[in-house]
């Protein structure tokens, strides 16, 4: 009996698949909006632009790269092709670690949208640990290297 | 009276409309980079629409199979060491942009996902692997693993820090 009350309880599989449907549809402008940024910052925000921010000393550049790769948007590909440009101009290894990884974990452009979802309180922890995160693993990452070579 | 379930209402509009403004508004600054921009967009939307895709049907798979009960238990607050496995192996798994895994994440959220386990998902996706090969050739083996392993160790670790500072808050 108590089986057959949880059969009939549970919903078909196209109307689970409506319900998700429709809650992703309920975030489209959300979704749309950033997707519009993206296109403005890729067009308006050169890599040329990025790399000119670097001032060639290693902390400064640090923290220089974690806001840069945070600000900019696309696809992590062309942070690894900047980066590599970055490390041929003399930019410390620190720098362009940090700018690689905050370009996939940091992200301004999605702040309205993170906080729209997830609520200011979590996204102010989870982005504040990112920043600070990404930091330290680029100066271990770049440590451990001129150690173990 | 029966409770009706949550009213459709759409999220972001006024972002959305701000930023259709700001398109506005540069197209009459440099129309050509406005073009250019909306080009982009579109680009990306179409790159990212199978994404969104196979989030909303993994989103209706898992409310199908899984009860909200199982969700907690597998990535709720009793879901010790088995949770933190599967939220970095998720974010190393997954692919293309943040933003289009909110939905999902929304709805784990909502049947008792911990925010721990959400800020793992979002720093193992720094490992990126299909990419890893061209990071490689970029930057070496030696520079990628080490980067790789410290990505797991600080991924698990915001999360942990996360939740302490959630306790800390409650606590006051």
């Amino acid at each position: 009996m108590k089986n057959q009350h949880k059969k009939i309880q549970r919903p078909s599989f196209p109307k689970v698949l409506k319900k998700s449907s429709l809650s992703f549809l309920a975030m489209a402008p959300l979704l749309l909006g950033i997707i519009g940024l993206v296109g403005l910052f890729q067009v308006l925000i050169t890599p040329k632009m990025l790399a000119s921010l670097f001032r060639g000393n290693a902390l400064v550049d640090t923290v220089i790269g974690t806001f840069v790769g945070a600000a900019a948007a696309g696809n992590p590909v062309v942070s690894y092709l900047l980066g590599g440009e970055l490390l041929a101009q003399g930019i410390s290894l620190y720098a362009v670690t940090a700018f690689i990884l905050s370009w996939v974990t940091l992200g301004f452009i999605q702040l309205p949208a993170e906080v729209d979802v997830f609520g200011g309180r979590f996204v102010l922890y989870r982005n504040v640990l990112a920043f600070i995160f990404t930091m330290i693993i680029a100066v271990l990452t770049t440590l451990t290297l001129r150690v173990l070579l | 009276m029966k409770k009706q379930g949550k009213a459709f209402v759409f999220r972001g509009k006024y972002f959305f409309l701000f930023i259709l403004i700001v398109y506005g508004i540069l197209f009459f600054v440099d129309s050509q980079s406005t073009l250019l921009s909306l080009r982009k967009s579109g680009a990306v939307l179409l790159k990212v629409l199978p994404i969104f895709a196979a989030v909303i049907l993994f989103t209706a798979l898992l409310n199908y199979f899984l009860q909200p009960r199982q969700i907690a238990r597998h990535l709720g607050r009793e879901s010790g060491l088995q949770g933190w496995l599967w939220a970095l192996a998720a974010g190393i798994i997954s692919h293309g942009p943040m933003y289009a895994w909110y939905p999902l994440l929304e709805d784990l959220r909502s049947h008792g996902m911990r925010d721990g386990l959400i800020v793992v998902f979002f720093s193992a996706r720094t490992i990126k692997l299909p990419l890893l090969p061209m990071m490689i050739d970029y930057f070496g083996w030696s520079f990628t693993l080490i980067l790789s392993l410290y990505i797991l160790t600080g991924a698990l670790l915001q999360g942990r820090l996360l939740e302490l500072l959630e306790k800390i808050r409650f606590k006051r």
